[in-house]
């Protein structure tokens, strides 16, 4: 009984707990603002935004608070920003991981429960979700997935995407050279600097490439199968409408066979058809069920790979696949080859962090002044953390306005964080913009988005208020 | 590194003459003046005002004409040669004379609005020398010796030569000040700052109890979370001069340098270029002024703090009569990292800053 009460005493002080960190309540919102912007390019003056249940569910200028709805005032209102390269949420061994494979899930690495107050920060300074990814140095480093960044939600409302993209990583092959360091405030990655053959760096390249091949075999020996399944169905189906239609005949013939049988003292034996055999199943391999939706475009692919050699193998190693959906990461030396990225539509995700000199090997040419390069030769720019250091989201915007004045367009920025990302990571239906349908992830701004000097008011996560200028 | 190729700088007026400089707004220092007219006359600043005097060319800017930024820490135009692994104390080196004014790294620095940078010794042995004030411009000195540099921290100790531990290190900095002669003369009289470099807070408060016993002047270089002793340092007289703080600083540190501010604590940033990439000067600001630093505090830290700091501060940091002209002009705001800056005048030469990547056409709202 003693021990019971114990226990009972140590449940009540969890839940207690829970509760202290638990996400602040789903409310009904009316977001009124001087400028709305509901999606890159399209700004609403005196505008406001309706909210409920977690859903933006109406944008205009004339709408009216709903009875016990809570209003929010500011001067800027846009989507929440994206951070599609991020470290924070996923455990340290977990971004170390070198033995991932395509299928290994990041979001079994997920811990929606860590490193909160680095999450805070991240929300203050208006970053709402982010991917996550483990094995972040790993040939192959499985599947990424898009998470909120609000603590205290449960795992399926902080899971956006369960699964948003493939990633690999060529060139860069560390398992001796990376590390993780812990800090008292999380950790960091420090990568080695060791220098690599170059003839190692195009063979990680020659891999993926294989990979890919092997994931496209596999995808048309399936689909070869299905078509062979088919048929045979369908010729199944003929036979037995023709053995009906004769079935009197069928029966005699049976019965005939089975008395001569008999008489001669043989065992009877069932008359075989051709169609009787079916097409046998391919093998079921899950690391090519995930390479094989890459091939066929159902599956976001990022590829880092930061120098010209890597960058120029992997183009003419994946000029064949039609349908990926290929995005560069890193690309430091990705200038030379801008026309075929801007040709083939291959984003490039930038990491705009100012390096200085000691950086590793194959950061040597990283320049802040590549997205806005990449962007006037007409290649879409997408905008990272770079996924090394868990507390580098919250400073995202400010990476953004470094690639600003090194060039990139501000209209391409923003996109960057918001819609941009959304669509490259397949969560475009529920992030991005400020439009009807879509999850209420919003920023309530005192200025406009992306100014260093501008500051967040409130954050808004699938409706829940997170920040406040109080908080 | 491509953007010190492409980041160079046109002349484009010459050193004599006068000249009138109008840009949307002035931050002299002291206060923002819209739409101002600052006129330079033989490379110092000769007035402040509303209009520009009758025949002066006027280079009309629709961005922000600020004092250029200075940066308080590091090898930058003199890197391998800041400090001498076989001897653990060399007062007399001034690593002001080896300063290379062609070395591109002070191109980048240049293109970046940071007129001037204090080139340090290294934390090694107890002292490694002098400090000087450098132009990013010319290489042209400010200011040399700026601080005589005395290490508190474990970076000065080696494991095959004196001294090892820091008491060791304590011992040899008392024996050096119980010379006479030449800088450690200079610092002990107050005619020469000290550069402490520190890196823990212990470091940090062994340095404040060495400066108070001997009323020495100077600045603490090295220590994240030196605020967190705010009220001590400000005791001493000490200023503070920041480690460069970087992408995913840690909220305590910012909220350190904060305290420096709210205890009145002048401080400024060390960049340690080329290590740190010559941005990040006016990102350590920009951090800070996110995490609730006021505008203003973090603008001294990046000018007049700094010029004072480095002991300049008579010359540079603000935009005032009699002081040299080393401006720049922003394209916008300057604590918007999106900023960046276009012109950089020095002793009233404009150089235009050709970037990798021009502007972008579009307006900002």
């Amino acid at each position: 009984m003693h021990t019971n009460v114990g226990w009972l005493a140590l449940v009540l002080a969890g839940t207690a707990g829970a509760q202290d960190g638990a996400a602040p309540a789903r409310e009904t919102l009316l977001v009124r603002a001087e400028h709305v912007i509901v999606a890159p390019g399209r700004v609403l003056d005196a505008a406001q935004v309706l909210v409920r249940d977690g859903r933006i569910v109406a944008v205009g200028q004339d709408l009216e608070a709903p009875a016990g709805a809570r209003v929010l005032e500011g001067r800027w209102v846009c989507a929440g920003f994206i951070d599609p390269w991020s470290a924070l949420g996923m455990a340290a061994d977990g971004l170390a991981e070198l033995n991932a494979t395509a299928a290994t899930r990041s979001i079994d690495g997920f811990d929606p429960f860590s490193l909160d107050h680095l999450r805070r920060e991240a929300l203050r300074a208006g970053v709402t979700s982010a991917r996550v990814q483990l094995g972040a140095q790993a040939r192959i480093g499985g599947l990424g997935a898009v998470v909120r960044l609000v603590p205290g939600l449960g795992r399926d409302e902080a899971v956006v995407a369960e699964h948003s993209n493939l990633w690999m990583s060529a060139g860069l092959s560390l398992p001796t050279g990376m590390q993780f360091v812990e800090t008292p405030d999380g950790f960091q990655m420090v990568s080695g600097n060791r220098a690599q053959d170059p003839f190692d760096r195009v063979e990680s390249v020659d891999r993926i490439v294989s990979a890919l091949q092997a994931g496209r075999n596999y995808l048309i020996a399936q689909n070869e199968h299905r078509h062979e399944l088919e048929d045979w169905k369908k010729k199944i189906a003929e036979k037995e409408a023709e053995l009906e239609k004769e079935s009197k005949k069928a029966k005699k013939d049976r019965e005939k066979a089975q008395k001569d049988a008999e008489e001669k003292g043989k065992p009877f034996e069932e008359k075989k058809y051709k169609e009787d055999k079916k097409p046998a199943t391919p093998r079921f391999d899950e690391d090519n069920e995930v390479i094989a939706r890459a091939v066929d475009g159902r599956l976001p692919l990022l590829i880092a790979a930061e120098r010209e050699a890597e960058i120029r193998a992997l183009l003419a190693g994946t000029a064949s696949h039609g349908r990926l959906r290929l995005v560069l990461a890193g690309g430091s030396e990705a200038v030379h080859h801008a026309t075929e990225l801007a040709e083939r539509r291959i984003p490039v995700l930038v990491w705009p962090a100012p390096l200085g000199r000691g950086r590793p090997d194959e950061l040597e040419a990283h320049d802040l002044s590549l997205a806005g390069r990449l962007s006037g030769a007409g290649v879409r720019v997408l905008l990272g953390s770079g996924g090394r250091d868990p507390s580098a989201t919250r400073d995202l915007p400010l990476l953004a306005g470094l690639a600003v004045a090194h060039g990139l367009p501000s209209a391409k920025a923003f996109e960057a964080l918001t819609l941009g990302a959304a669509r490259a990571l397949d969560v475009a239906d529920r992030l991005g913009t400020v439009e009807a349908g879509k999850d209420a992830d919003l920023l309530i701004l005192d200025g406009p988005p992306l100014a260093s000097t501008t500051n967040v008011r409130f954050t808004i996560s699938s409706g829940r208020v997170v920040v406040t200028p109080e908080n | 590194m491509i953007d010190i190729l492409f980041a160079f700088a046109t002349a484009v007026l010459p050193a004599e003459g006068t000249l009138a400089i109008r840009a949307r707004a002035v931050w002299t220092g002291a206060a923002v003046l819209e739409n101002a007219v600052v006129v330079v006359a033989d490379g110092r600043i000769r007035s402040v005002g509303a209009e520009a005097p009758r025949g002066v060319e006027v280079l009309e800017h629709p961005g922000v004409l600020t004092a250029g930024l200075i940066a308080l820490h590091g090898p930058a135009g003199a890197v391998g040669e800041t400090s001498d692994g076989t001897r653990p104390a060399l007062p007399e080196a001034r690593v002001g004379l080896a300063v290379d004014p062609r070395s591109v790294e002070l191109v980048a620095l240049h293109a970046a609005g940071i007129t001037s940078i204090l080139v340090t010794p290294d934390p090694a042995g107890i002292t490694a020398g002098t400090s000087a004030l450098v132009r990013t411009a010319d290489g042209s000195i400010l200011r040399d010796p700026a601080h005589l540099s005395l290490v508190f921290s474990a970076e000065g100790l080696a494991g095959n030569r004196a001294p090892t531990s820091r008491s060791g290190a304590l011992a040899m900095l008392d024996e050096l000040f119980a010379g006479t002669r030449g800088h450690v003369a200079d610092a002990k009289a107050g005619r020469l700052p000290c550069l402490f470099e520190v890196r823990e807070r212990d470091d940090v408060q062994r340095a404040v109890a060495f400066a108070r016993q001997r009323k020495l002047a100077g600045a603490l270089h090295g220590a994240a979370l030196s605020g967190e002793l705010a009220s001590a340092i400000r005791g001493s007289g000490l200023a503070v001069i920041s480690p460069v703080l970087g992408v995913g600083t840690p909220r305590r540190v910012l909220d350190a340098v904060a305290q420096l501010a709210k205890e009145e604590v002048p401080f400024g940033f060390g960049l340690d270029a080329p290590w740190n990439h010559q941005d990040s000067l006016r990102l350590s600001a920009v951090l800070c002024l996110r995490a609730g630093l006021d505008r203003a505090a973090a603008w001294r830290a990046l000018t007049a703090n700094a010029a004072r700091i480095a002991g300049a501060g008579d010359r540079v940091g603000r935009i005032e009569r009699g002081l040299d002209a080393d401006l720049v002009l922003w394209s916008g705001d300057p604590l918007d990292l999106a900023s960046r800056a276009e012109v950089v005048f020095t002793r009233g030469v404009a150089r235009t800053i050709q970037h990798a990547v021009p502007a972008p056409e579009e307006v900002r709202r």
